[in-house]
């Protein structure tokens, strides 16, 4: 490999840059009509309440040093006690999340017109990608990259042979749909850009079981050793006064 | 909490302002995002903007967010007129929001008018139940007719789902205290200093109702909450300073007769006098007389 391929001027104008318009109105079109599709979630009640209940027990394990000892077991036997405790969960009563998901329609319903949003017109920008650009070297980096990076910017070339500083265009689509995150949130303002890196971790994420939390809190909060910390607190107060003076 | 650093930052520009240095929208701003309560700052330097064409039109969609702004203030000010117009701006440009009908609510309460304002947050409740502004409005509307009963009431439904919102409960202890339910407030100053133990003020605040509620267990508690208070402020907080004293002179009290009082104790008591001393010198030496004979009177020996 010790000539250049040359890249004709042609896959610049009908390759690199109309890739890189098109992916930029997608994005742009995508987010008006996410918008228009998107649904106001109103919350249940109850996931309210118990996300409000997990971040309080959760202080009073972080904090149960700080307050005496007889409010605090006040405090635990109010969370956990067997019959009608904050955290405790009755046994069968614990739904899993996709029993939940199918009896409740709507949560469906919310999950498909997200994902119609994402997934559908990614399907299809990549399709035609792979259908009109296929194999092209669609543009050149200006610096050596070593091999590693042959799987990420020569997406769809298989030659082992061709220098891994050119950029085909499957690979140039991909770096578009990535990074230009930074570009939408110019375009369409800080918080809305539409950021799929970001969307696709989330998707890892549902399937969320606050009723598993709950039982783990209380777990935890079973467990708390409660010592006072206060009296320890009046010796430090004579060593800061004794400083002070 | 607004941190040092902030607060410097918020007067330095309201100073700019004032001397008509420019800079009035990003005071308004900082304002906003600090929750601060300057209403006539924010009335007439956020008039000021929104009367002038050119500036106002510079903002883009944020001028709506500037008229809500200035309105909440002008409600503050009492200028009900200008809210009133403010209000009705926003009405045109969102007549179905539910933000712009918060406003409205607020309007008919800043007139006094109570029915009316229950009534249109009680219909904008049913629309969203998980307003939290609107449930603190209507304990805000309780407290200001005086209904206290019924402000403990709202706050302690609110706080059955909201249970971790810890301003919450700092307003309902307050109001616990007013009414002398100490019991009850204790609990909330427990509650506060769960969520937050390195914030002195809980620490103090409980340890002053700790004492009012007297009881040796109690006042030993009490005692070793301000020693607490003490130790999270360094020594600085001359209330906290006062309570040791009275606490173990009250504890003195208590168990005389059987007197094992601990050396310890004794020694933070009068740790403590001597800070007093200290600062009482430092600062208002006027009153030195008045404090050493405070002092004297809880038998503190210097």
């Amino acid at each position: 490999m010790a000539e250049d391929l040359v890249l004709d001027t042609a896959i610049r104008d009908w390759v690199l840059i109309p890739l890189s318009v098109v992916m930029v109105l997608i994005g742009v079109l995508r987010y008006f009509v996410s918008k228009l599709i998107r649904s106001d979630q109103v919350p249940d009640i109850k996931i309210v309440k118990e996300g409000q209940v997990i971040i309080r027990a959760r202080n009073l394990r972080a904090a149960a040093n700080f307050i005496p000892a007889k409010s605090f077991r006040a405090r635990r036997h109010y969370y956990s006690n067997e019959e009608n405790g904050l955290l405790h969960v009755p046994k069968g009563q614990a739904q899993n999340p996709q029993a939940q998901m199918f009896s409740d329609p709507n949560m469906a319903m919310d999950m498909m017109k997200k994902n119609l949003s994402m997934i559908i017109p990614q399907t299809l920008t990549f399709a035609w990608v792979n259908f009109f650009f296929s194999g092209f070297v669609a543009a050149k980096i200006p610096f050596p990259l070593t091999q590693r990076f042959r799987a990420m910017l020569q997406n769809g070339i298989d030659l082992s042979t061709v220098d891994v500083s050119y950029v085909s265009s499957r690979s140039w689509y991909f770096l578009n749909l990535f990074g230009l995150r930074g570009l939408f949130s110019l375009i369409l303002g800080e918080d809305n850009a539409t950021d799929d890196a970001q969307r696709m971790m989330q998707m890892g994420g549902f399937g969320f079981d606050p009723t598993r939390s709950l039982g783990a809190e209380k777990d935890g909060l079973d467990i708390v050793q409660h010592d006072w910390a206060l009296p320890k607190f009046e010796q430090r107060a004579v060593a800061v006064l004794k400083k002070l003076s | 909490m607004v941190s040092k650093t902030e607060e410097e930052q918020v007067n330095r520009l309201e100073n700019q302002v004032e001397n008509g240095g420019g800079g009035a929208w990003e005071y308004l701003c900082l304002v906003r995002k600090l929750k601060l309560r300057r209403a006539d700052k924010v009335l007439k330097y956020g008039f000021s903007v929104l009367n002038d064409p050119s500036k106002r039109s510079a903002l883009g969609p944020e001028e709506w967010t500037l008229y809500e702004q200035v309105a909440i203030a002008a409600m503050d000010c009492q200028r009900l007129d200008l809210a009133k117009e403010f209000i009705k701006v926003l009405q045109r440009k969102f007549p179905e929001s539910k933000r712009v009908g918060r406003l409205e609510a607020m309007l008919l309460e800043a007139k006094g008018l109570w029915a009316e304002a229950e009534k249109a947050h009680s219909s904008l409740l049913e629309d969203n139940q998980f307003d939290q502004v609107i449930h603190k409005r209507r304990v805000a509307m309780a407290k200001a007719q005086g209904n206290l009963a019924v402000a403990i009431e709202w706050l302690n439904k609110y706080l059955e789902i909201f249970m971790a919102d810890h301003d919450a409960w700092r307003e309902l202890a307050e109001i616990y205290v007013s009414l002398q339910m100490y019991k009850q407030a204790a609990f909330c100053y427990e509650e506060l200093i769960l969520s937050q133990p390195t914030v002195p003020l809980y620490h103090l605040a409980y340890a002053d109702v700790l004492y009012t509620l007297g009881g040796l267990e109690n006042l030993h508690a009490s005692k070793k909450y301000y020693a607490a208070t003490i130790d999270l402020t360094g020594g600085k907080n001359i209330r906290a300073l006062f309570g040791i004293c009275l606490c173990t002179a009250a504890i003195g009290q208590l168990t005389k007769g059987r007197n094992k009082e601990d050396k310890e104790s004794l020694e933070l008591q009068s740790l403590s006098a001597l800070a007093l001393e200290k600062a009482y010198k430092q600062r208002s030496p006027a009153k030195l007389s008045l404090l050493s004979s405070t002092l004297r009177s809880l038998k503190v020996s210097l």
